[in-house]
């Protein structure tokens, strides 16, 4: 393929990629491109771009540890600092620098690999990734907020009350959290649907490449596992801004609901990070032997098994505390079971290296060096998955070391991607010398900062004193951390410059490559495909149709399964011709600002809302401050909301040929649904939350903190009020597929009127019980009363807050219904019901928990 | 039976186990572990003809209640496992 080919086709080899002029996005070269691009390359560049800001952000906090830790007890920060030092790197590099990392990949690969032009929701995308910055921008101001967040990225109760982290940058940081949560569940949502829906003909589950598996995976575990944290940090915000008591509960129930919320989020959360640095390493291991993994299909049935059970182990993480034995000892067995997968995993990548013939190339060497690191953060894993000795191990640099040789290890096959795909991603090759010295020095860095910690495991953990002892082992470790800081100096000057002039990179710069993003140009044109891909005979074509004129054969890049002969670079000709005749009719959008917007406002309502305390800002100019920052946060984001609505945006909706197993329900449909499974274990985690802490009162000892006054009734009205709404926005449904567009506008009304009545009797309840004055409750029953109360108004406060939420919607279509819409696609009306039918079904169990029993 | 007629005869049931539900509570006539199954299982019984039929998932593919499920058993397994924990 010539240059001109290239150019032409708008795959444009100078690293800026994706200067075509036929569509609505700026120029690369314009800030305004990566302001409102929706391009899932696009998203993909800025990820990873992000995700290594915050490498070093992470990094240098580590760092500063290191030095800290280089004689014991004496200060180079002050112990409050050092405190905040630990926990921001914990957070900053799990939250902002490992799934995003991952997920800069997964963005800019994972479409072309299954066959789609872009993800199934383009501006939803945009919108995951500025929720992402701008949270991580939000951890930043934390710190300048008296301090960021001194508790440990565990953020234990009650040390994450404001009693002991009082500090408005600890709220900050909370709220930054939350807002990253948003951030995955969008993406989640997009990722499932696309990876459903979108594949392309022939493309099978049991085809698909090894990485999309695994990302497949990651955001099946994302969805259910974030929610959880999601319900942990909106009560943890609710207890730090307005005064709820769920952590400060009676005895240790507060203490132990923070960690069961936090863990059933953060065992999966091991293999959310793990699994893409795993996909990672098939991939490389694939390429560079020229074999076919060994036991493929053995080795998926593994990483299902493992996501799956990802979700029965958390426990294990609280062995220490006052659990019954019975459950420990049941999470012991299913923790040791755990590892049984891993050791399949472990054993095809090794046998497959046997079977095969290696290439020590940069990747190659990361993702093997990634093998050799998980291996030994597993066994000693295993260590801490056995009771008796968890209570020897906890607590100790055991945990630490064991933790960093696997997160760490996930990073190092993370790395190995980096340079797997710079080729395809900025067309130009990295300087392989440079590549090797990096990994040579990475991996002798690494081990030289955590293997110590293994012998020095005596060492407690979060602390900086330790015995003199092991001084001498934690001076090795500080001289293998700068050593590892410094082999990333190595990897960025040599990415950088090779941006410049790194030789020009062709389709497929990797031999045995069997991939469909190596059969396209480096980097790809905009939309990607010469034509049609297909897989429908075992290897990949472009068929004409799609908007290309031209068909073409890509050659022969299979799915990652069987290995064929022909090279995807032969296909580069007929891409490129294709490509250039193709693009000129694809009516897909590429560019919206909104999501950009979005993202501002939500990080200006949460900077507001970290001023609150007990339900109030402070007095003065601060509190104005704030409270001007809230209000502005809020009305710009629904304005940006309303105007992302109203926008004529043009996504992809597929299917494409392989849809399993959703095939017939449309993408937006599919992705309401997936949105709303997750909604059910934020939901679960909330009554799950009621429930824990009643039981530990005492389940039938409940009602002594509940006033005479909150009787049944208003829930009972209320209960009426819902399912008649239920039923009015099934008869919009039915009115809208008649072609009635009065019977339309009137019942959607009427559902707006009874959602308003709702929320009225809600509002009359609360004002009734905040202002009882009994023996028992002298000051009226207000949120932070006790923890019935509070349990009572955050948990039907925000199914309130659903209902809200539902009547904006509502207004939206009622306007547009009035003006005649919906009447011949009645798609949203469906879709909003979905929704509402949900919100009234949380209710049926809000009742009786919280009005009868 | 219409669409219509089917969605009107699960609101009125729906509106009728609502009610069930305060009087199993207020009657007072049933020991409170008994009365609180019952309730709960009203809750699903309802919970699930508002799934099954309003939110169309009888004529959805097998698959969407399928997601929907193994988001309830992801609640289910948090609420029961931590509460066990500390009986």
């Amino acid at each position: 393929m010539t240059d001109e080919n290239t150019k032409a086709d708008g795959g444009v080899a100078d690293a800026t990629h994706g200067a075509d002029h036929h569509h609505d996005l700026p120029d690369p070269g314009h800030v305004k491109r990566w302001l409102v691009t929706t391009n899932h390359k696009d998203i993909g560049v800025l990820y990873t771009i992000t995700a290594l800001f915050f490498l070093v952000f992470g990094g240098v906090l580590a760092l500063l540890m290191r030095l800290q830790l280089w004689t014991p007890g004496v200060s180079l920060l002050e112990p409050l600092q050092y405190n905040q030092a630990v926990s921001a790197h914990g957070l900053l590099m799990i939250f902002w620098f490992l799934s995003p990392f991952a997920f800069g990949f997964a963005n800019y690969v994972v479409p072309l690999q299954i066959g789609a032009k872009d993800l199934a929701f383009p501006r939803l995308n945009a919108l995951s990734y500025w929720l992402y910055l701008f949270s991580g921008i939000l951890m930043g101001v934390s710190f300048f907020q008296g301090g960021t967040f001194s508790g440990g990225w565990t953020m234990y109760a009650p040390l994450n009350l404001p009693v002991y982290t009082p500090n408005i940058g600890a709220s900050t940081a909370v709220l930054a959290l939350t807002m990253f949560t948003a951030s995955v569940t969008v993406g989640s949502v997009n990722f499932l649907t696309t990876m459903h829906r979108m594949r392309a003909e022939g493309l099978t589950l049991r085809r698909m490449p090894l990485f999309t598996w695994t990302i497949l995976l990651t955001t099946w575990m994302m969805l259910f596992a974030f929610a959880a944290l999601l319900a942990a940090l909106m009560i943890l915000s609710a207890d730090r801004l307005l005064g709820t008591t769920y952590f400060s509960a009676t005895g240790h129930a507060g203490s132990l609901l923070w960690a069961h919320l936090f863990w059933f989020f953060g065992h999966p959360e091991v293999y959310i990070v793990f699994f893409p640095a795993l996909g990672v390493m098939a991939e490389c291991f694939q390429t560079f032997t020229g074999r076919r993994l060994v036991g493929r299909k053995w080795f998926i049935a593994a990483m299902v098994l493992v996501a799956l059970q990802s979700f029965l182990v958390w426990m294990h993480h609280m062995f220490l505390t006052s659990i019954n034995l019975q459950i420990k000892t049941l999470f012991m067995a299913t923790t040791i079971g755990i590892s049984l997968p891993f050791d399949l995993m472990v054993f095809a990548l090794i046998y497959t290296t046997v079977k095969g013939k290696v290439r020590f190339t940069t990747p190659f060497l990361f993702s093997f060096g990634a093998l050799m690191l998980f291996i030994l953060g597993g066994i000693t894993g295993v260590f801490l998955g056995a009771v008796v000795l968890d209570y020897e191990f906890r607590g100790t640099y055991w945990v630490v070391a064991h933790f960093h040789y696997v997160m760490v290890g996930g990073v190092t096959a993370l790395v190995g991607g980096l340079y797997y795909w710079y080729p395809k991603m900025t067309g130009k090759m990295y300087d392989e010398f440079l590549g090797k010295v990096h990994f040579a020095l990475y991996f002798v860095g690494f081990n030289l900062l955590y293997f110590p910690m293994f012998v020095a495991w005596e060492t407690p953990r979060r602390d900086f004193v330790y015995p003199e002892v092991f001084v001498g082992w934690h001076q090795v470790a500080t001289v293998g951390g700068f050593v590892l800081g410094a082999s990333f100096l190595v990897m960025f000057y040599n990415l950088f410059v090779s941006l410049w002039r790194g030789e020009e990179a062709d389709d497929n710069p990797w031999q045995y490559s069997t991939t469909t993003e190596w059969a396209i140009p480096s980097p790809p044109p905009l939309e990607n495909f010469p034509g049609k891909p297909t897989f429908r005979d075992g290897s990949l074509k472009f068929l004409p149709g799609a908007g290309s004129r031209t068909g073409g054969t890509g050659g022969s890049v299979a799915d990652g399964g069987e290995f064929t002969v022909e090279e995807a670079t032969d296909g580069g000709a007929s891409v490129s011709q294709a490509a250039d005749t193709h693009a000129a009719d694809e009516p897909e959008s590429h560019a919206s600002i909104w999501p950009f917007a979005i993202g501002v406002a939500s990080f200006v309502l949460l900077f507001g809302l970290s001023g609150l305390q007990n339900a109030s800002f402070p007095s003065g100019i601060e509190g104005g401050f704030y409270a001007a920052l809230t209000v502005g946060g809020l009305v710009g984001g629904l304005a940006a909301l309303v105007a992302m609505a109203t926008e004529e945006f043009h996504a992809l909706t597929g299917p494409f040929g392989e849809s399993w197993p959703f095939e017939g329900v449309e993408n937006t449909k599919l992705g309401v649904w997936i949105f709303l499974a997750s909604d059910v274990v934020l939901f679960g985690a909330f009554v799950g939350s009621y429930a824990f802490i009643r039981v530990a009162e005492g389940w039938t000892n409940w009602h002594h903190l509940i006033p005479e006054a909150h009787v049944p009734l208003p829930g009972l009205i209320n209960t009426y009020i819902l399912l008649t709404s239920s039923f009015t926005v099934v008869l919009a449904l039915v009115a809208a597929e008649k072609g009635s567009r009065w019977g339309l506008v009137g019942s959607l009304a009427t559902t707006f009127v009874l959602g308003m009545a709702f929320l009225v009797n809600k509002a009359l309840e609360w004002l009734h019980l905040f202002h009882v004055h009994t023996e028992a409750f002298p000051q009226g029953w207000n949120i932070g009363t006790n923890i019935a109360s509070s349990t009572f108004y955050l948990t039907t406060g925000l199914h309130g807050l659903h209902v809200i939420a539902g009547l904006i919607v509502t207004l939206y279509l009622l306007v547009r219904a009035w003006n005649g819409a919906y009447l011949d696609d009645d798609r949203p009306v469906e879709y909003f019901g979905l929704y509402w039918h949900f919100v009234d079904i949380v209710w049926l169990f809000l009742f009786p928990l919280f009005y009868i029993l | 039976m219409t669409r219509v007629k089917l969605y009107t005869a699960i609101y009125v049931v729906l509106f009728a186990f609502a009610t069930a539900q305060v009087l199993v509570e207020q009657s007072g006539g049933l020991p409170y572990w008994t009365a609180f199954w019952a309730i709960i299982a009203l809750s699903f019984v309802k919970a699930l003809m508002v799934a099954w039929y309003y939110q169309h998932l009888k004529w959805e593919p097998r698959s969407v209640t399928f997601t929907m499920f193994v988001g309830l058993l992801a609640a289910l397994a948090l609420t029961t496992a931590a509460a066990y924990s500390i009986l």
